[in-house]
């Protein structure tokens, strides 16, 4: 007992590392849990009741009434703007259309509106914002029309999905990214850190193998494990649960960035890991936050504005929206874009981590 | 045998801090000999050795291995394709094979040896599918060493290939590297074992606090630092040593053995008939030549016990 203290407490990497991790975790569900700002919800609001060049009257009371609303982050979208491929191109979530005519249909109470969201099974705040939307029609009916209104303005809600999803649908992409983030950090680290140890990676150095093609051979290696991973959840997935997202052509790419780029990063911190002991410590404290501030679990919009804001370096964040625009939604040119910040970042830490990772002595 | 050198040293210095590892070290190894770096720990041979083998850089001085520079780029990587280097402490992957962890580091060069010759040469032959975890130390110390011929190199460096054998094992990786000085091979060996340096050189350098105390041939070396031939008598005694000091001044008396120190040839049978004339009791003789650790005894003042200075 007293000796594997004394161990533990001369290891200043594993000292380190275990009180870094939980540390950046208590940290983490602190500053997520104790926000005192309400959160904000983003929603996007088309106007095309025009009248005249300008919103016509009930209209802009709705849209006023809209904003006030201090948890609701209005964005105006313009009327010419096709809603679908605006829809697809901004990777809006939530979309609240006012549509032409809604002036005339107020006045013989017949009006609607019409939220699009992503189901409840994507992003649990959809729910929040339909409750908050509610509110306010139910207010506007009350202002328009006296105390015991009729009901002057229905919601009409649309799906942004068009299949018929459930939970695990929505759930799994989540899972790849994660699984391609802790198998990819977690095996390069270890991996370095023991062969580290055991003399190997000092005996290679003595070889004509290059510390690029030592790191690009990690990568490769932990590229397999992670389609082996994937085609496990998946088929697990379909075997089990009646999966029915299933990758195509812009998932499978996106992966196979995620694959490559989590082993670069895992390279890079390796590093700076000198002992096994220390090796998981270190993997936990970096893939942890990741995965809690990239939302994988937690809607970003819950969280604070500067977790949010970390959320867009996070390369995780990338790889779990380009799966599910990809896989859950079918959109294109959003999977791709995220494909591209993946797997620049990827290349990026697989340059650093060739540049410095210990390979010769000082 | 050749005199080509292959590897010169010339004023080597390395620094950590105002540290000198390494404080101006010279010296030659020729082709086809094993050479023998010898001294206690941390008296700069590993640091030496990495310097050589392109794992360190240099602080002064010059070093070169197979004529490339140990300093510039593209000779580095000359020196990397046509060495072989078992680094100090050095274990393999746990969960391979003797022939798969063989052909692992293999792959690292063009050409080589091949893996099922260089079994038959490690005698690996019968644990060619054994994990590298399920071999004994000595066994293990054999891959190991097979792991620094896969690029059948010209020179072969290995740093302290018998720490922490048995003296079963350690002879084995003695005739082992036996058997690549007949093949030719040019070995450069560091040890902190005085007999193994012995047994195995053709030349020794011995080096102490970064700096180099002696360098030659170890009967050269053993001639000129090592002392006299001495004739023990075991459990002689104050009676033997008060009849052998009155013909031989400068014997001793320690921990009840005489020590007799045989200065020409006639001493040695003139002392053993002094002993049988007058019936003198003792337990055994025996005639003890000096060897390397009297070598070091005798520059140093101080014994290399388990590696360290003592």
């Amino acid at each position: 007992m007293g000796g594997a203290l004394r161990v533990w407490f001369r290891s200043k990497h594993t000292l380190f590392w275990t009180f870094a991790f939980p540390l950046l975790l208590m940290l983490l569900f602190g500053a997520i849990f104790s926000v005192s700002e309400d959160p904000s919800f983003d929603l996007y609001v088309q106007n095309q009741d025009i009248i005249g060049g300008d919103p016509s009257p009930f209209s802009a009371t709705f849209v006023d009434m809209l904003n006030e609303t201090p948890v609701l982050n209005i964005k105006m979208v313009d009327p010419a703007e096709n809603t679908a491929e605006y829809i697809d191109e901004k990777g809006v979530e939530r979309l609240l259309l006012i549509p032409e005519g809604f002036h005339q249909s107020c006045l013989t109470s017949n009006a609607s509106i019409v939220l699009k969201m992503v189901p409840v099974e994507v992003d649990t705040s959809s729910a929040t914002v339909r409750g908050i939307v509610e509110q306010i029609v139910e207010i506007f009916n009350t202002v328009t029309t006296g105390e015991s209104p009729p009901e002057v303005v229905k919601i009409e809600s649309e799906s942004l999905v068009s299949e018929n999803y459930r939970f695990i649908d929505f759930f799994v992409p989540g899972l790849i990214g994660m699984t391609l983030m802790t198998t990819g950090i977690f095996g390069a680290i270890g991996w370095n850190t023991r062969n580290r140890e055991l003399g190997i990676l000092k005996k290679l150095a003595t070889t004509p193998l290059s510390k690029l093609e030592w790191i690009i051979g990690v990568v490769l290696f932990e590229l397999v494990m992670c389609a082996v991973s994937t085609v496990v959840i998946l088929t697990v997935g379909v075997l089990v649960f009646d999966l029915r997202v299933l990758p195509n052509i812009y998932s499978i790419i996106l992966i196979a960035a995620g694959a490559i780029t989590f082993p670069g990063i895992g390279m890079v911190i390796a590093r700076f890991v000198k002992e096994t002991d220390s090796a998981d410590a270190a993997a936990n404290a970096v893939s942890f936050p990741m995965m809690f501030l990239s939302g994988s679990f937690f809607p970003l919009e819950m969280m604070p504005e500067f977790l949010r804001e970390i959320a867009k370096v996070l390369p995780l964040t990338y790889l779990n929206n380009g799966l599910r625009d990809s896989m859950v939604y079918g959109n294109a040119s959003s999977a791709l874009y995220n494909t591209a910040i993946v797997l620049a970042v990827g290349i990026v830490f697989i340059i650093i981590g060739s540049l410095i990772t210990n390979w010769r002595e000082d | 045998m050749s005199k080509e050198a292959v590897i010169t040293v010339d004023s080597l210095v390395k620094k950590y801090g105002d540290l000198a590892a390494v404080n101006g070290v010279s010296f030659t190894v020729n082709r086809g000999e094993v050479f023998s770096f010898v001294g206690p720990n941390g008296a700069g041979k590993t640091t030496t050795v990495e310097i050589l083998v392109c794992l360190r850089n240099l602080t002064a001085g010059k070093a070169k291995v197979l004529g490339f520079d140990v300093s510039d780029r593209k000779g580095q990587q000359q020196i990397r394709k046509r060495v072989g280097v078992l680094p100090q402490d050095f274990n393999t992957f746990d969960l391979l094979t003797v022939k798969e962890n063989l052909s692992y580091y293999k792959k690292m060069y063009d050409g080589g040896m091949d893996i099922n010759e260089l079994i038959r040469l490690v005698d690996l032959e019968d644990k060619t599918k054994t994990l590298y975890k399920n071999l004994s130390g000595g066994l293990k110390k054999r891959l190991a060493i097979a792991i620094a011929l896969v690029n059948d190199p010209e020179v072969i460096f290995l740093d302290e290939p018998t720490t922490g054998l048995d003296p079963k094992a350690r002879r084995d990786v003695w005739d082992l590297i036996e058997g690549l000085r007949q093949q030719e091979k040019t070995i450069f060996l560091t040890t902190h074992y005085m007999d193994e340096a012995e047994v195995l050189s053709d030349r020794v350098v011995i080096i102490s606090y970064g700096k180099i105390i002696a360098d030659g041939t170890p009967s050269e070396l053993i001639l000129k630092h090592g002392g006299k031939t001495t004739l023990i008598v075991e459990e002689g005694g104050t009676e033997a040593h008060n009849i052998l000091r009155k013909k031989f001044p400068d014997s001793k008396l320690e921990n009840n053995d005489v020590l007799v120190p045989i200065n020409n040839k006639s001493d040695l049978p003139e002392a053993v008939m002094t002993l049988n004339g007058n019936k003198t009791k003792f337990a055994e003789l025996i005639v003890r030549r000096p060897n390397l650790e009297d070598v070091f005894l005798n520059l140093t003042g101080k014994k290399i016990v388990d590696g360290e200075l003592s």
